[in-house]
């Protein structure tokens, strides 16, 4: 672990520099300097798209029908449609 | 009226109306970047986001509050910048916020709650919407068929 102030950097290896440019209540704002061909995400970016992957698969097998009338059983019926309809 | 093959239901017409643009498709999917989102009274409250480019890709999702009543929405200022939204939005109103659903044998059915995918309907303009905070899963157990609704009647 690493403290540090905002205007100060580390360094990861030779060609990547982090550095802190802000601090605030809503939080960090980070400056990346890396080689071109590193990838930079945010984490929360991979976790979704292994969800979308995931989700994307949908339902392969069984009885399409049947599964999805239980599942639209047990959710509350609160119309998507907003664009003809307000929600209630 | 437009014919579009789908994943689930084969040929159906659709109208431009049910038709939303995801300038930035969606994470994985960046290329998608038009669905058409199917609804089928028998199967409510259930949303198909049927992509117009890829008949293999459509996915199931539920409205947030569905899944959830007590949901919130929060949104980054980039997020709301590119929905050209002022402020922080509610559900309903002219926004509909979906959850993704997976759903597959063998694996429990889960909703993302912490990514829904957030419409701004007058624009018909969409993305989804990962959140800052920690409030909600990606994997939000939702309950399995035969259980006894827990919900109904919310609304």
């Amino acid at each position: 672990m690493l403290r540090r102030r905002a205007g100060e950097s580390l360094l990861i290896g030779d060609d990547i520099e982090i550095e802190l440019l802000e601090l605030t209540s809503q939080g960090a704002k980070i400056g990346i300097r890396a080689p071109r061909e590193t990838v930079v995400l945010r984490k929360e970016l991979k976790i979704i798209r292994e969800q979308n992957t995931h989700a994307a698969r949908g339902l392969e097998s069984g009885d399409l029908g049947k599964t999805l009338k239980e599942f639209s059983r047990n959710s509350s019926r609160i119309s998507p449609r907003t664009d003809k309809h307000s929600e209630s | 009226m437009p014919l579009i093959e789908t994943k689930y239901f084969g040929t159906m017409s659709f109208e431009h109306e049910s038709v939303f643009d995801f300038p930035c498709g969606l994470p994985a999917f960046e290329e998608e970047k038009r669905f058409v989102f199917i609804e089928i009274a028998e199967y409510a409250p259930l949303v198909f986001l049927q992509s117009l480019t890829r008949q293999s890709l459509c996915f199931l999702a539920l409205p947030v509050l569905s899944v959830d009543p007590d949901y919130r929405l929060e949104l980054s200022s980039e997020d709301r910048a590119a929905l050209e939204l002022e402020g922080q939005p509610e559900c309903g109103g002219g926004i509909l916020a979906l959850a993704l659903l997976s759903l597959h044998d063998g694996f429990p059915a889960t909703a993302n709650l912490m990514a829904p995918v957030v419409v701004n309907v007058r624009t018909r303009r969409a993305l989804q919407a990962i959140r800052m905070d920690r409030r909600y899963s990606h994997q939000h157990p939702l309950r399995r068929p035969g259980i006894a609704p827990v919900c109904e009647g919310v609304c």
